[in-house]
């Protein structure tokens, strides 16, 4: 139910509780955080909302699908997960996480979903985030409003994976809405859910505006929004921890065998990063980004593989991505210098995930929102790489390391030394920058650097003291 | 009879010969207090004797610190000996005349929250070619200077007399006493208080204090301990819960029992104590937000405030100005606090409110003066104050917020979200009940009692 359901639902009459929700506007605040307002929202994601979570998977476009849906729980900002659309997360055995859900029909569509994701159906690298579950989750059933994970090994990082975004319920026809916010007639504009487990937001609506980076630079200077996504980072620009990450996936069957050495040596990646990505961006030299493996010393740089005479290959990138464009064409340029050919082929994210699925490609720009947990997070790149046969032997030699911090180490050094082996090339990894005016209030990123918006709430103006002259 | 300097200090000095006692008893503040002041004392390597004189507004504190200290120095060999004066300064002198070499003075308080001991070490030998001027030695000598967190039993030590007889009470027998507060914490909490509620559930004349928490229901006793604890797990889900912890508890007389309903959940249950079996005992649900004891509420879906329709124990139907975040009801007087700080204030039900502004949702009515009429003991309205503060406002007919201040004080770190009035001790005074939230999701119950800082 939404606000606007509420209102025409409720015996009291439309009139008189728009009078108490303008009331309820914030001036002051009596202690309590206010309720109320309009979050106006300008964003460099696209105006169209995906209904396929795994589809949005930028952190903008993350975050515009967070308005109307949720993983199952989200992970705060030092890894502590907190319950999102599901009522509980438990263990009901050592291998088997079961989780609660409001309804049958929740408990249903995650099943579904989930089961979906895993299957040939719908290919995506997220779905291993799923793997460690009995048949890689593809007979994943609801039992009432409860859906259970039997692992196959064990898996302490379950929970804490599952909170991922790729793994939110799909907005269907049927459940518009399962976030805190439900879309309304209006374009861009979304209201308030009541229905939402972790609570209402505070703020009653939030109108989007997807723009260009100049389109944001307007807006704020004409005080037109409050919250601005996807700005590039200068002072006062909030920014999370940069799991955005970028790789070129090869095809080891279709290009030559010096082909990792004739890339490593064309490619400068600090230049790739600075000059042809956009910002807040970093370089990504190990199989996971630097936030997931910061220790990590920097590899050498390579030779340049012995001449071999001109060699044609493809490259496929997401054709709604200008970062993947511009570094495929940067790219081609370089591997020309190592004597490669290469075409260009932008393509939509459904029929680039088919080619991936199939193995239908010389080279591919691959771009994944990876989870802030190194062992789920090498899961998810070992699949994208095309190594899933990796996930049985790799996963459970991590899962098997009982202490976190150490399961965590074991994950960083199996990326390290997997990383020579893999068909794909780390290249970048970025963050979302988020610019916020000064009158919101309650704004905190998560683990995956992507902003709460239910939480943001409009500052109350500074209240008179009770005593104070009038 | 007179005890010549030389004999007490030999007897003082058999004393502090003795084998150690047991540990001495004392509220566990006090006891830490004595034992930092006893540790610096020793670190400063001071003379046996050691007199101590301690001053401070509360006598009866000031004796209990005074007992433990002197055993603690006692245990340490100091042969300690405490000085009655009129002054620090004339402590000095009384100090010599019973034959100590080293003097203590130390002033008592409590304030924030803190018990506090604050002086000096000096000492009182005098060097034989002085003559009569008392000159001091170079050694020992140290500014002391002690806090520690105040607890429920220090307060009651600094508390005010009771006025009043325990058979009569304060309110009918006596006039309005100034308001003096001095707080300290009383529970600690791991979840943030979703409301809280004070009241006798077991018919001892002593107000317990309940305390709700998003998924639990809780009652404590006077000095902190907890007495049962319910959870609220089984109850079936609010499908428009608050994002905040908020809810009712209120204790319904006649037999006594609880009404709790946290927001999470669709319903509230109604709880019967057992002191004996430390546990409460559901009855039955509730499905309405009680106020009080008879006045009932409904809550505002999805937010923190209650709908503005608030029906009262004959069945009549009160229309508030607005939705309300917090209630105080003292028949026949009832205070609503809106969530924008503003509040509405009826001197009875059928007369028109008098409009408040500046209060925090922690507000509440309570007669703290002993003057039969309650006073308004409000919080601050920012939304994160630093520090939150608490104010007490006489209720004179009229806005009570344009009269002077009977009393303000600074509370602990956190945003003061619920403020309730009990008499814990049946002392016949009232004491106030703040709840306070912390940033780390904790909370607190600070407790402030009538007495001198």
């Amino acid at each position: 139910m939404t606000l606007r359901h509420a209102l025409a639902a409720h015996p009291l009459g439309l009139g008189l509780l728009l009078g108490l929700l303008l009331g309820a506007t914030p001036a002051l605040a009596a202690g309590r955080v206010p309720y109320g307002g309009e979050l106006r929202l300008a964003h460099t994601g696209s105006a169209e909302q995906a209904g396929d979570p795994t589809f949005s998977d930028s952190p903008v476009e993350a975050t515009l699908f967070s308005f109307q849906s949720r993983p199952v729980c989200r992970l705060d900002a030092s890894g502590t997960a907190h319950l999102a659309i599901a009522r509980d997360v438990s263990r009901s055995m050592a291998q088997t996480v079961r989780i609660t859900l409001p309804s049958l029909s929740v408990a249903t569509t995650l099943a579904r979903s989930w089961a979906r994701l895993a299957g040939p159906e719908a290919p995506s690298p997220y779905r291993a985030l799923l793997f460690p579950i009995r048949g890689e989750a593809r007979q994943l059933s609801s039992s009432g409003a409860m859906v259970e994970l039997p692992l196959s090994f064990p898996w302490p990082d379950m929970e804490r994976a599952i909170c991922h975004p790729s793994l939110a319920l799909p907005l269907t026809t049927v459940a518009p809405s399962l976030g805190p916010f439900a879309a309304t007639a209006s374009k861009g504009l979304l209201e308030a859910r009541l229905g939402y487990p972790e609570g209402r937001p505070y703020l009653d609506r939030v109108l989007l505006t997807a723009t260009d980076e100049r389109g944001l630079a307007r807006m704020w200077t004409a005080r037109q929004v409050q919250l601005e996504l996807g700005v590039l980072p200068e002072a006062g620009v909030l920014t999370g921890p940069a799991l955005y990450a970028t790789y070129l996936a090869f095809s080891p069957r279709r290009v030559p065998a010096d082909f990792r050495q004739a890339f490593e040596s064309a490619m400068d990646r600090e230049d790739l990063t600075r000059l042809f990505v956009r910002a807040p961006a970093v370089p990504m030299p190990h199989l996971l980004p630097p936030a997931l493996l910061p220790q990590a010393p920097a590899r050498p740089r390579q030779g340049a593989p012995s001449a071999a005479g001109t060699r044609i290959v493809t490259l496929l990138y997401d054709a709604a991505s200008e970062d993947q464009r511009a570094v495929a064409e940067r790219i081609q340029v370089k591997l020309h210098e190592r004597g490669y050919k290469v075409a260009l082929e932008p393509l939509q994210r459904t029929v680039l995930r088919a080619r991936w699925a199939r193995g239908d490609f010389d080279l591919m720009l691959q771009s994944l929102l990876l989870p802030p947990l190194p062992g789920p997070a090498l899961a998810v790149v070992l699949d994208a790489a095309g190594r899933k046969d990796l996930l049985g032997v790799e996963l459970p030699l991590i899962g098997g390391v009982a202490d976190p911090n150490a399961r965590d180490a074991r994950a960083r050094e199996r990326a390290l030394a997997l990383a020579p082996t893999v068909p794909i090339l780390p290249l970048f990894a970025q963050a979302l920058g988020i610019r916020a005016a000064p009158e919101l209030g309650g704004l905190v990123l998560d683990a995956q650097g992507l902003p709460v918006l239910d939480g943001v709430y409009l500052l109350p103006a500074e209240p008179a003291r009770a005593g104070a002259p009038r | 009879m007179t005890v010549s300097p030389a004999l007490a200090t030999l007897l003082l000095a058999t004393l502090a010969a003795e084998p150690p006692s047991p540990a001495p008893a004392g509220p566990p503040s006090v006891e830490r207090l004595a034992q930092w002041v006893t540790e610096d004392v020793r670190a400063r390597d001071p003379e046996p004797p050691v007199a101590v004189h301690l001053s401070g507004v509360s006598p009866e504190l000031r004796r209990a610190v005074a007992t433990l200290l002197a055993s603690r120095l006692a245990a340490a060999k100091l042969g300690p000996v405490v000085v009655e004066a009129p002054s620090p300064e004339a402590a000095e002198s009384a100090a010599r005349e019973l034959g100590a070499r080293s003097l203590v003075r130390l002033t008592i308080s409590v304030q924030n929250g803190a018990l506090t001991a604050s002086g000096d070490l000096l000492g009182t030998w005098v060097n034989f070619w002085s003559g009569r001027t008392p000159s001091r030695p170079s050694t020992p000598a140290a500014a002391l200077a002690h806090a520690v967190p105040a607890d429920a039993g220090a307060l009651a030590l600094a508390a005010l007399p009771s006025q009043a007889s325990s058979s009569t009470p304060l309110a009918v027998t006596t006039g309005p006493r100034p308001v003096r507060l001095m707080g300290a914490v009383l529970i600690r909490l791991e979840q943030i208080p979703a409301a809280l509620a004070a009241g006798d559930l077991d018919g001892d004349g002593k107000d317990e204090v309940a305390v709700l928490t998003e998924r639990a229901v809780s009652v404590f006793a006077d000095d902190g301990r907890i007495l049962a604890r319910r959870e609220m797990e089984g109850l079936p889900l609010n499908p428009a819960p608050p994002r905040e912890p908020f809810g009712v508890v209120a204790v319904i007389p006649q037999p006594a029992r609880l009404a709790a309903w946290s927001a999470r959940y669709a319903h509230g249950e109604v709880l019967v104590f057992d002191r004996a079996k430390s546990t409460l005992r559901p009855i039955g649900p509730l499905d309405t937000a009680a106020l009080g004891a008879n006045e009932r509420a409904t809550f505002t879906s999805g937010q923190t405030t209650f709908t503005p329709e608030v029906r009262l124990g004959e069945g009549r139907i009160l229309s508030v100005p607005a939705p309300f975040t917090s209630a105080s009801i003292v028949l026949p007087r009832m205070l609503f606090v809106h969530p924008d700080g503003t509040a509405s204030l009826y001197p009875r039900a059928t007369t028109p409110p008098v409009h408040l502004q500046g209060l925090g949702a922690g507000s509440a009515l309570g007669d703290l003066d002993g003057d039969g009429t309650p006073e308004l003991i409000t919080t601050a309205p920012e939304l994160f104050p630093a520090p939150d503060v608490v104010r007490v406002y006489a209720l004179t007919g009229d806005d009570p917020t344009s009269h002077a201040v009977l009393w303000q004080s600074a509370l602990p770190a956190g945003r003061a979200i619920q403020v309730v009035t009990a008499d814990l001790d049946k002392d016949y005074q009232r004491e106030v009940l703040v709840g306070l939230w912390h940033p780390d999701g904790t909370g607190e119950v600070f407790l402030m009692r009538q007495g001198a800082p």
